[in-house]
């Protein structure tokens, strides 16, 4: 304000005033956007530009140019805050989005994701018209290149180079998939992107087949995100209405088809070569690579195949250029990762941080900790093919390097965490149950493996461990790594190996002990009823088994040959009187 | 199959500046946003992704459409959007109020959402017990 706010905002009206935009304009006078030094700051709405360090010539100059011609003027434009921060700004919510910036999920919550309007007026398929205008198909791949972009599907390899392999090979039909096949239990980061910005993964898909030289696209969802595939639906009519699919895309030459294919569920369906078998009608197996589907893919031809958030990355790239997206992140692992965080922390919720940010940052600053006051026990990254990371490792920065060295792996996402409740012997049994129910039986080390495997895990929390149990998981695991077809076996003995490497003495008090602190593992634990049992008889009432006796507020007991340990009598204890021990 | 566009002959017609169509498109856009409502002096969003509509959030949207198509609620625009990441205070509702912060309410059920109406919306007080910080 006392920068001359008022005087422009005065003028701001009068401007308006003369150009007869009265009744289409409205004026905000805000409150401070936090950007002292660049006053006075003037934000330009549906699109949030923003404009700084404004003279009162420059105000007419924006209603002129900005308002009626549609075209910001650059010279004015703050470029410091064009995704950065801007969702605080937006909502509020400092803590939870202050350490966030948001690339792949940029107008996630922010757009109605039914209405191309809202998309368009947020530079929607800018980046599109950019390529398809002023770059040929090898500067759009050379400024991919430059940006440093990544799989975002897990493996981390450079996109550049995929589109490059791609668009090298000689073959008169080229296909371009996005993998949205997500599978990890507790993960939904694809989901969400496409419900809240469908027309991102769509723009990004036909800038990658103008790119490589492909006319058709196909988009490979699981049929369990009914939402996500109404909603693309709905964007890909309404591209194809204002000639943004199809034909001649934008009056240019540039023709692209697109289609929708939905995946049955199966887990190994998100590995690419399996996709690409689902797609052609066969049973979703992965085959060895190579020839990798770059090469050879789907029907034998070029296939450039990325996941959903790395195709919502591309539009920003190619509209802010390479050089921009580089300077966000680490050295190798630039730009931005999407997280599901979920599991034991307060704010449960999906986020998109730089990459660089330190899992204690994620977990803490923007998570806000363990609730109820327990303590941190593990996280972990990756779903069932990364690994769990104790306390130690909270200073990890977030990035494929890192977090591979830890002895995890970046994933699709996933991020859980486990708090000192959890029994770590129990997760990784649940996360080899998952994927042992999921190996597709191709191959020995995979389906055969996984499943002693899980047998071993089940004896151990039982209580009949035997000594030497860890060692054959460890060589067992191993085995299966290196022999393994695909990512899925080659990562499904992550969990286990990573708990046994930064929790072996769990492991060894579930076999030598036969206890399990953390009071999980039904077989090693009983309920008790202490002194502070008033003798209700909730406990008996809820007990499926009616072993708890006692007589009306008298003390009651469980006997214990009989328990089924099922934890019912716990739940429904008013007064603390039910003990695990 | 399409024939793939490099190898269709190009044909001899003026071919569009693809920009200047997408900043024409832009400006239509900006217009229809406009002219459905948009500058009102209060704008409320609900979150509609498939956790936010399990959480509950299509009952809440239900009673924000009921108030402004019969409950008199006027110089309000609905509007809907996707997941902001705020998982465990879904539905979230956002209001936001020309000159003022934007408000966000988390864990709104229905009889919360008529109260929005009923104090928020139409009284201008901000019911902070909801409000996410």
């Amino acid at each position: 304000m006392q920068q001359g706010m008022r005087h422009l905002s005065t003028l701001l009206d009068e401007q308006l005033e003369r150009h007869g935009l009265k009744d289409r304009v409205k004026i905000n006078v805000s409150g401070c956007l936090g950007m002292c030094h660049k006053g006075p700051i003037m934000v330009v709405n549906p699109g949030y530009t923003l404009y700084g360090g404004l003279e009162e010539p420059d105000v007419a100059q924006i209603v002129r140019e900005h308002l009626i011609q549609g075209r910001p003027i650059a010279r004015l434009v703050i470029e410091e805050d064009h995704l950065f921060n801007r969702f605080f700004r937006i909502f509020g919510d400092v803590n939870f989005f202050g350490k966030q910036m948001r690339i792949a999920l940029r107008n996630c919550g922010i757009i109605d994701p039914e209405n191309i309007d809202d998309y368009l007026a947020l530079r929607g398929y800018e980046a599109l018209a950019k390529a398809l205008t002023d770059m040929t198909p090898q500067q759009v791949i050379d400024e991919l290149k430059t940006s440093g972009l990544r799989g975002r599907g897990g493996a981390g390899f450079p996109t550049g180079l995929k589109w490059q392999i791609t668009a090298d090979q000689v073959s008169g039909e080229k296909y371009v998939i996005c993998n949205a096949d997500e599978g990890d239990p507790g993960a939904f980061m694809d989901r969400s992107a496409i419900e809240g910005d469908p027309h991102t993964v769509l723009e990004g898909m036909m800038i990658g087949g103008y790119a490589v030289g492909a006319a058709q696209g196909i988009v490979y969802i699981r049929a369990e995100y009914p939402l996500a595939i109404e909603r693309l639906e709905r964007a890909m009519a309404q591209a194809r209405d204002h000639g943004l699919l199809g034909d001649h895309i934008l009056g240019t030459d540039f023709c692209f088809e697109l289609e929708i294919r939905l995946g049955a569920g199966a887990f190994v369906c998100g590995e690419e070569t399996a996709l690409i078998q689902s797609i052609e009608g066969a049973r979703g197996m992965p085959r060895p690579r190579p020839p990798y589907p770059s090469v050879s893919g789907l029907f034998g031809k070029p296939t450039l195949i990325n996941n959903v958030e790395t195709w919502a990355n591309i539009p920003v790239v190619i509209v802010d250029g390479g050089q921009w997206f580089s300077s966000i992140g680490t050295e190798k692992s630039q730009g931005t990762k999407v997280f599901a965080l979920a599991g034991k922390v307060v704010n449960t919720g999906l986020i998109e941080v730089p990459m660089g940010t330190t899992l204690r940052e994620i977990i803490y600053d923007i998570g806000g900790g363990i609730p109820h006051g327990k303590a941190f026990k593990a996280v972990q990254t990756g779903g069932p093919s990364g690994g769990c990371l104790p306390a130690d490792y909270l200073d990890t920065p977030v990035d494929y390097e890192s977090l591979a060295q830890a002895g995890s792996i970046m994933g699709s996402g996933g991020m859980i965490v486990i708090d000192e409740d959890s029994c770590m012997v129990d997760i990784a049994k649940f996360f080899l149950e998952f994927t042992q129910s999921e190996s597709c039986g191709k191959c020995t080390p995979c389906r055969e493996g996984t499943k002693r495997m899980f047998e071993i895990l089940t004896r151990i929390s039982d209580g009949r461990g035997q000594a030497g149990d860890i060692e054959k998981l460890e060589r067992l695991g191993d085995m299966i790594k290196k022999s393994s077809l695909c990512g899925l076996g080659q990562s499904a003995p992550n969990p286990v190996l990573s708990t046994i490497k930064n929790f072996r003495e769990e492991y060894e008090e579930h076999i030598r002990d036969h206890t399990c602190r953390a009071k999980v593992c039904p077989s090693l634990i009983a309920y008790a009823i202490n002194d502070a049992c008033v003798g209700c008889g909730a406990c008996k009432r809820g007990c499926p088994v009616n072993v708890i006796s006692g007589r009306t507020k008298q003390k009651h007991t469980i006997d214990q040959t009989q328990c089924v340990r099922c934890g019912l009598c716990l739940a429904t204890c008013k007064y603390d009187a039910i003990d695990k021990v | 199959m399409a024939i793939p566009f490099y190898l269709r002959l190009k044909q001899e017609r003026d071919v569009a500046n693809a920009l200047e169509v997408i900043r024409k498109k832009r400006a239509e856009a900006v217009g229809r946003i406009v002219s459905k409502g948009f500058l009102s002096s209060k704008r409320v969003y609900v979150g509609m992704a498939t956790c936010e509509m399990a959480a509950g959030s299509k009952a809440v949207m239900t009673v924000f459409r009921e108030a402004v198509t019969r409950g008199g609620l006027t110089d309000v625009f609905l509007s809907q959007k996707g997941c902001a990441g705020r998982c465990n205070l879904e539905p979230t509702v956002e209001v936001v109020e020309v000159g003022k912060l934007p408000v966000r309410y988390g864990k709104i059920d229905p009889a919360r959402a008529q109260e929005i109406v009923d104090r928020h919306l139409k009284n201008g007080q901000v019911i902070s017990e909801w409000v996410i910080d």
